[in-house]
């Protein structure tokens, strides 16, 4: 909102000079978005709120001044000497719904000859951005400006009927503006219109048609108050934003349509050199608005804010605000100014008092609340440790967008319809992910292309989905490691990133978390088929890791082998209860090697799914200690090392009885998968 | 005589660079050292003791060949055991660097929630989370947003195809609402989380960001107590000294509301200045106060027509562009018709919230000049940090 400091001071005689006015505004809760110089003039760029169309005047903000400081007065135009007349005939308003009109008033003035305003009013309107036109527009825009109260004057001579009738549009009309845009009407528009056809857009803009022209002679001027949601409505559907619908989507003062109207007439008359009277006035107001009284206990202001607020300094500034006060004992009953829309219950009156006496003289104390049932947040810290173990490993966190683009969605989900927005950004971003690795890939391509070798990077956020229309956002942990896993250097030897290496990862992480952790051969879009595993926890699918497959790491224009996961957070944040202590084993363990060829063909899945079936009563554990295939190995084997554990639970196991046990499961496992002894 | 010492002194020469090739072991100098340079039978020694020997004439020469052959042995025993003491048994050089691991670490914006939530967490605030797909409902009505409000339009929503009452939500504070909903006063939550609104990305704006809000609601909850727990939180947060400032603004969901800035806590205040509560005047975005959300990040740390930049503020500060003043966050007391929409009643409790935009702190706090940056996850940014 722009206002000129000097105009402002015709209002409210303030000597202050502008900083000063400035830091005035900002403890009322008006920033200053610019200063600008215009013609010698200062004028503020004010910020206002949604909530203070009052706030749009030179009006408003003289109030607010006055407010502030007893010792200053609130001084408005002196209206008392301009007749509106009494209501004529030949002439009527009509209003059709009053749920969309509030109120209506409006004058005919005649014999007018159109001519430029008074050099001041021009130079005026140009500092508040403004383009001065004729006089009765420019007359038009200055009450605006100066009140807050948007006219619209209309040539009388091109208005038919004798009328005006405030309508919705009938489906079909049309209406060209007065910035000659043609727009098509439904029932959703308001309409100012004559006894035959639409004038203008209510509370939006005029049409051109029945615009002042420089050969105007007669007027009909409009003062008047809409609905806002009807005006905010019918201007976004038609992509306009004016000064008038900004204010009236708002909420007007339905009591400012008359003062309006006489000083239109005022400043009319000053520019025409005559007086005027208006040969036609009515004023429609089917249902006059009244506000509602609100209750204010006296120490409800001290008590809201904890701020020392004597009684009587609290009543003195409503007052100052143009709040009427009736005292009722404890309480005070108090109506707001009719301008004041925004004021509606006893804590908009409280903040009225404290922004007004000043917020610094707000104290600071601790509450004493108290959460009444202390609920120990037990995934935070297992997050935490997850993050510390992953960032220990080298993993990078990201961050993305939760949208990316639906071919990126297709990556994971070739099958699935997209979650998809109304009016996305663009199309990059115009469906919700349904996995948080397309991001990781684009991030890992971006950062290879800086030259970067090693790209490990995780992501925790969420995956959206529709299922069964109902809108579905899971938790997930995502990674993915590219390039080189440790860079050669005089101790180390270089190696790259492989699936293994981010198993073992997984694994380690598991471990930490106390989860229980299997990899199963599987099939998914994003991973290259044989290098493509479920993950279970804790027996439960919880997600998926592999190499990423070709479509992916292709359409991210990736030039080496990538390896990523994507798990369900929630499961491995998921407490597994409580451990108890366990008694260990005290009697010796014996440990048997198990050297053997295997088929290529085979894998190690179905080896262990083989131990998992045969394995003895004794046996412990086992791990692979190693895996050869050079010379000595026959073409199309593989030379497989484990290493068994025996022990029995009760007792120490004989050697003999070790080797019988090592003896039967190995010839069994031996025969089952067709290894060879070595 | 003279040629006679001059060959031993070579050979003495000769046998302790061949004695010195096998000998590591300290122990092992040390016999070398004593053979060569003992005071009574080093080899040094003796060939010093049969100078006397000589003659006059040749004396000089003779001494100073063997005082050279000395501080050869003693040069040599002491690179020797220089050499020794660095690696006994095998060639190792501890000076050599140590192998480069790589490290990852957290980005900013989890880092800095991190932190938030941490000191929350030791005030005694619980961790509320919630759907980012929320109901239109909870985005707005419940919080005091009716349809058609002009407040909705400064927050530009994400809609969703076939899903027509729900939004991304446009601030974290729907959370606090399902808090409402299922939970009796007290209530002490805060509420961190991603927020969606539709703004192109520019140096202040992103699509998608982060929020931190809180929530208290009991008996006798009063302005004061935001006040408070918002010193605790931003003394501990950007410093022991800084100083917070309070100006009306306006949110729909909080009456009165309050936008604060807290000092500049590179530059201001200076030592002892904790007077100057309102004195200066407002920084100020580009948008009306009340467009934004608890903590949405505004332009700049203080418009350019702040009025009257603090006294006491540096004006080539870095960090407030001179202002002394930093804009952080949005508060105030819950209207009581959220609390009445949320199943509260308003005359029985009253309560704060309080929202900041995470992004905004690491501009603010960590110098990140342009949000986009934030969401590259160029490895070059993310790696300073977390």
């Amino acid at each position: 909102m722009k206002i000129n400091v000097e105009y402002l001071k015709r209002f409210v005689a303030c000597g202050l000079e502008d900083g000063r006015l400035r830091e005035l505004l900002a403890g009322l809760g008006l920033g200053t978005e610019e200063v600008l110089q215009v013609g010698g003039e200062t004028v503020l760029d004010l910020e206002t709120t949604p909530n203070r169309p009052d706030w749009l005047s030179h009006y408003g903000i003289a109030r607010e001044i006055a407010a502030k400081d007893p010792r200053l007065r609130f001084v408005p135009m002196d209206l008392a000497a301009v007749d509106l007349g009494a209501p004529g005939s030949g002439f009527a308003i009509h209003i059709e719904d009053p749920a969309d009109c509030l109120r209506y008033s409006g004058c005919i003035v005649r014999d007018l000859a159109v001519r430029e305003s008074p050099p001041e009013v021009q130079k005026l309107l140009v500092s508040l951005g403004l383009r001065p036109i004729n006089d009765i527009v420019d007359v038009s825009n200055l009450v605006m400006m100066t009140c807050g109260q948007p006219l619209h004057i209309f040539d009388l001579e091109t208005l038919r009927g004798g009328q005006v009738r405030v309508r919705r549009a009938r489906p079909g009309e049309a209406l060209r503006l007065l910035d000659e845009r043609d727009v098509k009407l439904d029932n959703g528009h308001l309409l100012i219109a004559d006894g035959e056809r639409p004038l203008a857009l209510a509370g939006i803009m005029g049409g051109l048609d029945s615009g002042i022209t420089p050969a105007t002679r007669h007027v009909f001027i409009e003062s008047a108050c809409f609905d806002p949601v009807v005006i905010r409505l019918g201007a976004r559907s038609l992509g306009l934003k004016t000064d008038a619908s900004y204010r009236f989507e708002r909420g007007m003062d339905a009591e400012a349509t008359l003062p309006a109207l006489r000083m239109a007439l005022l400043l009319l008359a000053r520019s025409q050199g005559r007086a005027l009277k208006p040969s036609f006035f009515q004023d429609a107001y089917p249902r006059p608005q009244s506000r509602p009284v609100i209750r204010l206990e006296k120490d409800f202001p001290a008590r809201l804010t904890g701020m020392a607020i004597p009684e009587a300094e609290a009543a003195a500034v409503l007052q100052r605000l143009g709040f009427r006060l009736r005292d009722d004992g404890a309480a005070w009953q108090v109506a707001p100014p009719s301008h004041r829309v925004d004021a509606e219950c006893r804590e908009d009156l409280v903040e009225e008092i404290a922004r007004v006496l000043g917020y610094d003289r707000l104290g600071g104390e601790m509450p004493l609340t108290a959460n009444p049932v202390l609920r120990v947040d037990e995934a935070r810290p297992r997050l935490q440790r997850l993050k510390a173990r992953l960032t220990a490993a080298g993993f990078q966190e990201v961050i993305n967008y939760v949208f990316q683009s639906p071919e990126e969605n297709r990556l994971a989900g070739p099958e699935e319809r997209p979650l998809a927005l109304k009016n996305p950004l663009g199309r990059d971003f115009s469906v919700m992910k349904n996995s948080l690795l397309s991001g990781l890939l684009r991030n890992t391509a971006a950062n290879a292309n800086q030259g970067f070798e090693r790209v490990a990077l995780f992501e925790i956020g969420n995956a959206f989905a529709d299922e069964d229309g109902r809108v579905v956002e899971r938790r997930r942990l995502a990674l993915s490691a590219y390039g080189q896993e440790q860079r050669p250097d005089w101790r180390l030897a270089g190696r790259e990133f492989d699936l293994a290496w981010l198993k073992t990862e997984l694994a380690a992480l598991a471990r930490l978390l106390r989860l229980e952790l299997a990899f199963r051969a599987a099939a998914h879009p994003l991973f290259r088929p044989g290098a493509c595993f479920r993950v279970d926890c804790g027996q439960r699918p919880c997600g998926w890791c592999g190499e990423v497959a070709e479509a992916a790491s292709g359409f991210h224009k990736l030039e080496r082998p990538a390896f990523a996961a994507e798990l369900d957070l929630e499961a491995l944040l998921a407490n597994g209860g409580e451990p108890r202590f366990q008694a260990w084993n005290r009697f010796p363990a014996a440990r048997r090697d198990f050297t053997f060829l295997m088929a290529r063909a085979r894998t190690f899945q179905e080896l262990e799914d083989a131990i998992g079936r045969l394995r003895p009563a004794a046996l412990e554990s086992y791990e692979l200690t190693d895996v050869y295939q050079g010379t000595g190995v026959p073409a199309g084997q593989v030379s497989f090392s484990l290493s068994f554990t025996y022990r029995a639970a009760e007792r120490t196991l004989t050697g003999e009885e070790v080797n019988e046990a090592h003896r039967e499961f190995t010839g069994r496992l031996a025969a089952q998968l067709g290894l060879i002894q070595r | 005589m003279i040629d006679e010492l001059t060959k031993e002194i070579e050979e003495t020469r000769r046998s302790l660079v061949h004695e010195l090739e096998g000998a590591q072991s300290p122990e092992t100098l040390a016999a070398l050292k004593e053979r060569y340079l003992g005071r009574k039978k080093g080899r040094v020694s003796l060939l010093l003791a049969r100078l006397r020997d000589c003659a006059a004439a040749e004396r000089p020469r003779a001494g100073q060949a063997v005082n050279e052959l000395k501080a050869f042995v003693e040069e040599a025993l002491a690179a020797a055991q220089d050499r020794s003491a660095a690696a006994p048994g095998e060639w190792r050089d501890p000076s050599l660097p140590p192998s480069r691991l790589p490290a990852g670490g957290e980005h900013l914006i989890a880092a800095i929630q991190r932190r938030i939530e941490d000191i929350f967490l030791q005030l005694g605030y619980e961790i509320a989370r919630g759907p980012e797909v929320e109901l239109e409902d909870y985005n707005f009505t419940k919080l005091n947003i009716p349809a058609h409000h002009p407040a909705r339009d400064e927050q530009d929503t994400f809609f969703l195809e076939g899903h027509d009452e729900m939004v991304l939500r446009t601030h974290t504070s729907p959370i606090q609402v399902r808090y409402m909903l299922e939970h009796k006063p007290p209530l002490k939550i805060i509420s961190p989380g991603k927020a969606f609104r539709k703004d192109d990305p520019d140096a202040t704006h992103s699509p998608c960001f982060h929020q931190v809000e809180a929530l208290l609601v009991d008996r006798g909850v009063r302005f004061s107590h935001l006040k408070g727990t918002l010193e605790a939180f931003c003394r501990s947060f950007y410093g022991p000294d800084i100083v917070l400032r309070f100006r009306p603004g306006y949110f729909p969901f909080t009456e009165p509301s309050a936008e604060v800035d807290i000092s500049c806590f590179l530059c201001f205040p200076p030592a002892g200045s904790r007077a100057h509560g309102q004195s200066a005047s407002s920084p100020a975005g580009p948008e009306a106060a009340g467009s934004r959300a608890h903590g949405q990040s505004s332009s700049s740390p203080a418009g350019p027509a702040a009025a009257g930049a603090a006294s006491g503020a540096d004006p080539s500060c870095r960090v407030c562009k001179g202002s002394g003043w930093l804009e952080i966050l949005g508060s105030g007391m819950v209207h009581p018709q959220v609390l009445r929409y949320c199943g509260i009643d308003p005359e029985e409790y009253s309560g704060f919230a309080l929202g900041m935009g995470i992004e905004r702190v690491a501009m603010v706090k960590y110098g990140v000049p342009d949000l986009r940056l934030l969401y590259e996850n160029d490895l070059r940014l993310l790696g300073q940090f977390g």
